[in-house]
């Protein structure tokens, strides 16, 4: 069966995605890029070129490049009057006075160019695939009417492909976040694209979208900010030396690019170095651009230009109806969305609402419209949509750590398991806590459930092996089995839910984990120095015992000493690091020492080695004592 | 017949819809185990196909870059003229170093000036108006353009004659 593709045929770019294996995949063109400009040119040869290529000789051939058809497809000639102001080719009104443009003297529909831009898209899918694409689902702005509409359409058709479905751009967005999944849900979407800015609100439910209102500014996007920052570096040029550099083409093109740049790089970072060496000359001689732009500088030069995009979110909730409050969610689409300083708005004008903008901005509405066309073919169904752990899942260890068995974002199903031993001499049972989050300590974790594995054959610490094992099938049930390698018992707890939780309750743990991560990091280190002193405490300890006599009277209290003191520290929960630190370093090296000098031929190696190398880890405290633990039944 | 047997023959005998039902589940199973494999090897198929290019696009942006710097340097030496000629020889020393590095990787610079214009190699700036040269040919370079391999890794950015 040949592959149906979505298609975010844009004004200025067009993006082609398609599903694979279930999951959405943006087409690389046959140039390399994820991106193809929608701009189309004739070339005195009569050679036709789409993309990248038309717009490296649009300069050479501004009459004969159409760019932007979109601003064009199904509209009548005297509804783009301002458009025409803005382009450089020839439109004209042909019959029933619908725009054609005139290329040397050949009249072509806007939707005859889309068509070239499809073609394009399509042929580069199937070289992509290796395999013919016949199907796909195209967007089209949610303000679009009948005939636009059935322009694109028609673009389609002469593009000789079977359009599955015509979608809304909000609507493809939304269904990228699978936002169609909700019962009902009002939500906004923001596109701030290269030169178009658009907003919707949509209700959806069931599956079913409907546009409750558009508003927008066809004339607002990233190239007016990039814009404006290259009349600043142009002025700020010429008060220096005097030279408008927007007068030289080869320079402007340099402005603009390094202005792009820049923004790009405020998205990120609060300050950025522009550096244009021998950008021109003057009789003096060469000149030089050097500066820096700091982001307040750049929202300084920008303000009203996102100003501007507030205007348009209140009209879109007041057609709608709606205050800021009426919103379930918000999402993101258009690179410029990126821009720290429209973020803010965005969270402004919607009651502070964290904004969906985990997919890339500039592919969302491609990714939205391959979903729904591998809904529409069946593709969808017929995928076995593999889910995945919302969060980690892990066992309470030594000094109330959780260790993670299942990271995060962890396709299932999924089995995975470890071996941890026992903290203390003859511990004849370990507690098993069962947790899911992803802070550092237990504490912080959601408890799934507790049980105890029993009847583990005395043996000193560190001896015992016990596998944990993590299974989770592929209906989110978790099983944790623990089992003593030795005795083969065995204990184990099923837990159903563990992957049934809302979205906010995991952004939300995420989010804490990441807002404590230094301090969580800190405290684990702590509890593992504290551990590890312990250990060294009960590894010398046990050499002490077994060297007997043989360990001369001043090492031996000098190592007791230490011993005691390291105990204290452990046992009060200290927090001076330093301090164990240094004992345990002096405990280690007086070890040293002792096997080195001869005196501990048998013991050293034994002791030694217990537990601490290896993949051991060992496991929750004998001395953790909880009432609640849940054995299978 | 154990009371057993006679049960599980009732069973059967009773529900042939089951059967039906369950045979028709076992083949939706066996079709979607297929296409998943099938979407699979496609996917490791052009995974492979990709290793080169993917190796290679891992070097692109780093060259990019160094393609700009390269740039500059060359707009320092064209203005180096009245610089003293021991300066002059060492820079252009190492402008030859930084060439030769590049070559090393496949990167070559191709010239552009005098040849037909040509948008699969050159990415036009602007139109002169000029007899200098007939119409649609290149007449100089604001930036070299470059192959990587039988690639063009940058276009040219040319002025073209008109």
């Amino acid at each position: 069966m040949a592959k149906a593709v979505g298609i975010d045929l844009g004004t200025t770019n067009s993006v082609v995605a398609v599903m694979e294996g279930g999951n959405p995949t943006v087409i690389i063109n046959s140039e390399g890029n994820r991106l193809t400009p929608s701009v189309v040119g004739f070339t005195k040869t009569g050679e036709r070129l789409v993309g990248q290529l038309a717009r490296r000789q649009a300069v050479l051939n501004p009459e004969n490049t159409i760019s932007s058809a979109k601003r064009f497809i199904g509209r009548r000639y005297d509804e783009v009057q301002n458009e025409i102001k803005n382009v450089p080719f020839k439109v004209v009104s042909g019959p029933e006075k619908a725009v054609r443009f005139d290329i040397q003297g050949k009249l072509y529909a806007p939707e005859e160019i889309s068509a070239m831009v499809l073609r394009k898209l399509v042929d580069d899918a199937a070289k992509y695939l290796g395999e013919k694409v016949t199907d796909a689902v195209i967007t089209v702005p949610a303000y679009f009417n009948d005939a636009q509409r059935t322009a694109t359409r028609d673009a389609g058709k002469i593009a000789g492909l079977n359009v599955l479905r015509i979608i809304n751009e909000p609507t493809a967005a939304a269904l990228a976040y699978g936002l169609d999944k909700k019962t009902s849900e009002t939500v906004l979407v923001f596109d701030l694209g290269g030169g178009t800015f658009d907003v919707s609100i949509l209700e959806v439910g069931e599956g079913v979208f409907e546009v409750k209102s558009t508003a927008g500014d066809t004339h607002l996007g990233g190239d007016d900010f990039d814009k404006r920052v290259v009349d600043w570096l142009a002025e700020e040029f010429q008060r220096d030396q005097g030279i408008d550099l927007r007068r030289d083409r080869q320079a402007l093109q340099r402005l603009t690019e390094a202005a792009e740049k820049a923004k790009i790089e405020l998205s990120s970072v609060v300050e950025t170095t522009i550096s244009l060496p021998f950008i021109t000359a003057d009789a003096t001689g060469p000149k030089h651009l050097e500066t820096r732009l700091t982001r307040a500088k750049f929202e300084q030069l920008t303000a009203d230009l996102v100003e501007r995009c507030a205007g348009p979110v209140q009209q879109a909730l007041a057609d709608a109806k709606l205050t800021a409050r009426d919103l379930d969610e918000v999402v993101l689409v258009g690179g410029s969305t990126r821009i720290p300083a429209v973020q803010a708005l965005v969270r402004r004008m919607t009651g502070g609402k964290e904004p969906n903008q985990s997919v890339n901005p500039d592919e969302v509405v491609a990714i939205g419209a391959a979903i729904q066309a591998g809904v529409l073919t069946g593709e969808v169904q017929d995928v076995v949509l593999l889910d995945v752990t919302p969060l980690s899942l892990g066992i309470e260890t030594l000094g109330g750590v959780m260790t993670k068995l299942i990271e995060r974002n962890t396709t299932i199903p999924v089995r995975r398991s470890e071996t941890f031993s026992t903290a203390e001499d003859n511990q004849t049972a370990v507690d098993v806590h069962v947790l899911q989050g992803e802070r550092e300590l237990a504490r912080d974790n959601r408890t799934l459930g507790h049980f105890r594995l029993e009847g583990i054959a005395p043996a000193p610490r560190g001896l015992p092996q016990i596998d944990v094992a993590f299974d989770i099938d592929a209906n989110g049930i978790l099983t944790v089995t623990a089992r003593d390698k030795t005795t083969g018992k065995e204990q184990s707890i099923t837990i159903t839910g563990s992957t049934q939780l809302s979205k906010a309750d995991i952004d939300r743990m995420v989010a804490d984990a990441q807002q404590h991560a230094t301090e969580d990091r800190r405290q684990r280190e702590e509890v593992e120095a504290r551990n590890n002193a312990d250990a060294m405490a009960y590894q010398v300890e046990r050499q002490l015992h077994e060297l007997g006599d043989r360990a001369p009277m001043h090492e031996r209290a000098r190592a007791e000493n230490l011993i005691n003191e390291i105990r204290q520290l452990v046992q009060d929960q200290s927090t001076d690091m330093a301090r164990l630190r240094q004992l345990s370093s002096d405990l280690q090296q007086l070890a040293a020492g002792l096997a080195a000098s001869g005196y501990a031929q048998a013991a050293a190696g034994g002791a030694g080695s217990a537990g601490r190398n290896g993949p051991q880890r060992d496991s929750a405290a004998d001395d953790v004592i909880d009432a609640e633990f849940k054995p299978r039944s | 017949m154990t009371p057993a047997e006679q049960r599980s023959d009732e069973n059967s005998s009773a529900a042939p819809a089951e059967i039906e039902r369950l045979k028709q589940e076992l083949s939706r199973a066996h079709d979607m185990r297929l296409r998943a494999l099938a979407d699979f090897d496609n996917y490791r198929k052009r995974v492979q196909r990709e290793q080169d290019s993917a190796a290679q696009a891992g070097k692109r942006q780093l060259v990019l870059a160094l393609l700009d710097v390269m740039d500059d340097f060359e707009r320092a030496l064209a203005y180096a003229t009245t610089a003293p000629e021991s300066i002059l020889t060492g820079a252009r020393a190492i402008h030859q170093r930084l060439t030769d590095l590049l070559q090393a990787q496949g990167v070559v610079p191709y010239t552009s000036a005098g040849q037909p214009f040509d948008v699969t190699l050159h990415d036009a700036v602007d139109a002169i108006k000029t007899d200098r040269a007939p119409s649609g040919v290149v007449l100089d370079e604001l930036r070299h353009g470059y192959r990587w391999g039988d690639e063009v890794l940058r276009p040219a950015r040319v002025r073209v004659a008109q």
